[in-house]
């Protein structure tokens, strides 16, 4: 979190050689939704086409938005989601969830969509081999927000997430409502309580509690658990998180009841201690056959503050009382937990802990399986997009150029690689090396260059050691 | 001919019922069920198993006994001391608790014996009861005149489907423009709402007949009704599952039930003319 205030943006490592390339979609904050070629050329902008998130489909067709409810009565509430084909032509919209009528507005029908959704044809919204998404029918998953009241969970009113399946034609044919399962997700006492009180209130339309919310859904797709006959990961069941409570659990596309989860607690037994505390975590999702780590889960473990439970001295009254100040990607095993593979502030090369939030995003971001073995990892909060391989070499990095001008910051809430097979419009892109940059020699014009004038001598001056030796604790202090 | 009151320690409404026996001057026995007069009320009660509503909660009282006739609950009590046996369409068992009293059919009764269910509701409301009125749209002068005396504290109208179907699905020659009527009245009700049962419809009588589930266009143009007998495309409107196995008709027993996920073919349409159309989990 130590930025400079002056840095590069754009592509600034690229290693051609070593990257899956092809182009990159996100929405650029409060812009548009921005395709990028691996040098960071803009090759096309959706200008003002909302994405929560952007997709890409093939033949060039994109996903996102027309836009978000007012704020003021509604959080993160998308009014439709749309297929656009290449030239901006609408091929597919839904918003026929929930008429809305807030004061001052005009009333329409919305879709209430945000942070996911998934097209039929392809589990996870990503490039696999043989699943590509559908673009001229099937039925779409989309994760949406209804207000009830659930006195099981809370006498205030909460903005609830669903879950929903609409046909190409418009219908809506299975529905999922996450406070009906209130009682299948283990949450202790000391978590109820907190949660009854402070739902996670938020003050918008005079005041919710976005008590779960969930910020990913896939479908798991074919996978070897299931073939090998255990049915809690059957194909069409559908994997989502909650940002607020730290789990992340399976949902049964045929009766609604969770089938597997891990959270909210990770004190439970060893591998979930092994596995460690998953904090406010993002787009977690089973990586799909066909790709390398095929059936483990993947997520970005945002760490940052969330959770319900007994008050500690980082959360007085309990809320948010899970805290750490850096980030993680896991990949692991659904049924041992067992991490598979990660990328952690070690794995950035980072010392732990005094420069672990180096790597950190406490809100959005998001990670994807490249099809070579690397990884695809947007650090949403400081806009940087990484692809990395699997022994951990940054291959690639982007830095989005794009502050908001409503909300200052350059952030990525997710970010996709897709073949450039899928846009034929294009000529394939010129791939033009950027190798790193030697920071301690790089200077910025009129800056002067590194290295002493002038070198003085000191007699009786000892080698530094090679212990860390501070005031804190690191994993650079030796052992006896 | 005695009277006894089967009652329950602390209910108001058995309270309520032998207040109004006494007003009448009608002498009673009162037993209280869950105290000494329990073994009576035992006895009395597997004597009668068939005749006495038993619901998730238990039995309601208070139960009136007249040596010939058993009613229950307080409205039923009332409107039998009123009006006799005359009432008893519009009576049936209720779900709701404490101020609410509920169970009471509009539509059901006989609409010539208006004036006695109208001497009923002003007793109960005397009593600082808020009362549910339930209609299907049939006997809407009535309804008027219960809404005119301030006599419902919430209407809930179950719209049986479009006005095509009103025959078969009462069983009985409905008049339309009441039904129109009905849902126009109910529409400008402070506290109301609109219903549909996605039910079973006799479509042809015989052996063997057809019976189907209506369908969700013929919801959609029940929702349409309730637009254009209302004016708006705004209004409360639920759809409820049928459940054959408490079917009236044992005909209706054998159908398969409907699945949560066939009932959102049925909100979509509806809500292509009532846009608040949702579906009624119980």
């Amino acid at each position: 979190m130590t930025y400079p205030s002056v840095y590069p943006t754009g592509a600034t490592v690229y290693l051609p050689d070593q990257c899956w390339c092809g182009y990159t979609i996100f929405q650029a904050k409060e812009l548009g939704t921005l395709l990028i070629d691996m040098n960071g050329r803009e090759v096309r902008l959706w200008k003002g086409l909302h994405g929560f998130p952007n997709k890409l489909f093939p033949d060039g067709h994109v996903l996102g938005h027309t836009g978000e409810r007012n704020t003021k009565y509604g959080i993160q509430d998308y009014r439709d989601l749309l297929q656009l084909d290449w030239d901006g032509n609408i091929v597919w919209k839904f918003s026929a969830y929930e008429y809305i009528e807030d004061f001052g507005e005009e009333p329409q029908w919305m879709a209430r969509v945000h942070h996911d959704y998934q097209r039929e044809g392809n589990p996870v919204g990503y490039f696999t081999p043989g699943m590509n998404p559908r673009i001229d029918g099937g039925n779409t998953l989309l994760l949406g927000h209804k207000n009830l009241v659930c006195k099981e969970i809370s006498d205030k009113p909460l903005l609830d997430d669903t879950i929903y399946e609409v046909t190409w034609d418009g219908d809506l044919v299975w529905e999922w409502v996450c406070s009906e399962h209130f009682e299948q997700f283990g949450f202790r006492e000391d978590a109820k309580n907190i949660i009854c009180r402070d739902p996670n209130m938020r003050p918008t339309g005079g005041g919710m509690g976005d008590w779960m919310h969930l910020n990913s859904m896939s479908t798991l797709g074919p996978n070897r658990w299931y073939d090998a006959g255990d049915e809690r990961f059957h194909p069409a069941n559908i994997i989502t998180d909650g940002r607020e409570t730290n789990i992340i659990f399976i949902v049964s596309k045929e009766t609604g009841d969770i089938v597997w989860k891990v959270g909210p607690n990770y004190d439970e037994t060893p591998q979930l201690k092994e596995l460690g505390w998953i904090i406010g975590q993002h787009h977690a999702h089973m990586v799909p056959r066909g790709l390398p780590g095929e059936g483990h889960i993947l997520v970005f473990d945002n760490g940052g503050w969330a959770g319900y439970g007994a008050p500690n001295p980082g959360s007085p009254i309990g809320a948010k009382n899970a805290l750490r100040d850096y980030s993680r990607v896991l990949e692991f095993d659904p049924l041992t937990l067992k991490i598979i593979w990660q990328y952690t502030p070690a794995e950035a090369g980072l010392v732990h802990p005094t420069d672990s939030n180096r790597f950190y995003s406490p809100f959005i971001s998001s990670v994807q399986r490249l099809p070579n073995g690397n990884t695809l990892i947007a650090e949403g909060s400081g806009g940087r997009i990484i692809e990395v391989t699997a022994d951990h070499r940054v291959v690639w990095e982007y830095i989005s150029p794009y502050w908001g001008k409503h909300f200052k910051m350059n952030m990525v809430y997710r970010a996709y690689r897709v073949p450039y097979e899928w846009v034929p419009q294009l000529e394939r892109p010129r791939e033009t090396a950027i190798a790193p940059i030697d920071v301690t020699t790089f200077r910025v014009p009129g800056a002067a260059p590194g290295g002493a004038e002038v070198e003085v001598a000191v007699e009786g001056t000892l080698p530094y050691q090679s212990s860390s030796a501070l005031c804190v604790v690191s994993d650079a202090d030796e052992e006896d | 001919m005695s009277i006894t009151i089967y009652s329950a320690p602390g209910c108001v409404r058995c309270r309520v019922v032998k207040q109004f026996l006494n007003e009448r001057g009608l002498r009673f026995q009162d037993r209280d069920a869950l105290g000494d007069g329990k073994a009576a009320f035992r006895s009395f009660y597997q004597n009668n198993r068939q005749k006495i509503f038993r619901g998730p909660e238990g039995v309601e009282f208070p139960i009136y006994y007249d040596d010939d006739v058993i009613r229950q609950g307080l409205p039923a009590v009332v409107a039998h001391l009123i009006g006799g046996p005359a009432l008893n369409g519009f009576f049936k068992p209720g779900r709701l608790h404490g101020q609410w009293l509920d169970g009471i059919h509009i539509s059901d009764g006989a609409s010539a014996r208006g004036g006695d269910l109208l001497e009923v509701l002003t007793y109960l409301k005397k009593q600082s009861f808020k009362i549910r009125i339930d209609t299907n749209g049939v006997n809407a002068d009535l309804l008027a005149s219960v809404l005119e005396h301030g006599l419902a504290d919430r209407v809930i109208m179950e719209v049986k489907g479009p006005l095509n179907l009103y025959d078969l699905l009462l069983q009985q020659p409905v008049d339309p423009a009441e039904i129109e009527k009905s849902i126009a009245l109910v529409s400008k009700c402070s506290d109301y709402g609109f219903v549909t049962t996605i039910a079973p419809v006799v479509r042809q009588k015989g052996d063997p007949g057809q019976i189907s589930y209506i369908t969700p266009a013929e919801v959609a143009e029940a929702a349409n009704l309730i637009k254009k007998a209302a004016g708006d495309n705004r209004q409360p409107y639920r759809l409820m599952f049928f459940d054959p196995e408490s079917a009236a008709d044992e005909k209706l027993r054998t159908l398969e039930a409907l699945t949560q996920n066939a009932l959102f073919k049925y909100r979509s349409e509806a809500r292509k003319h009532q846009f608040k159309t949702e579906i009624l989990a119980d």
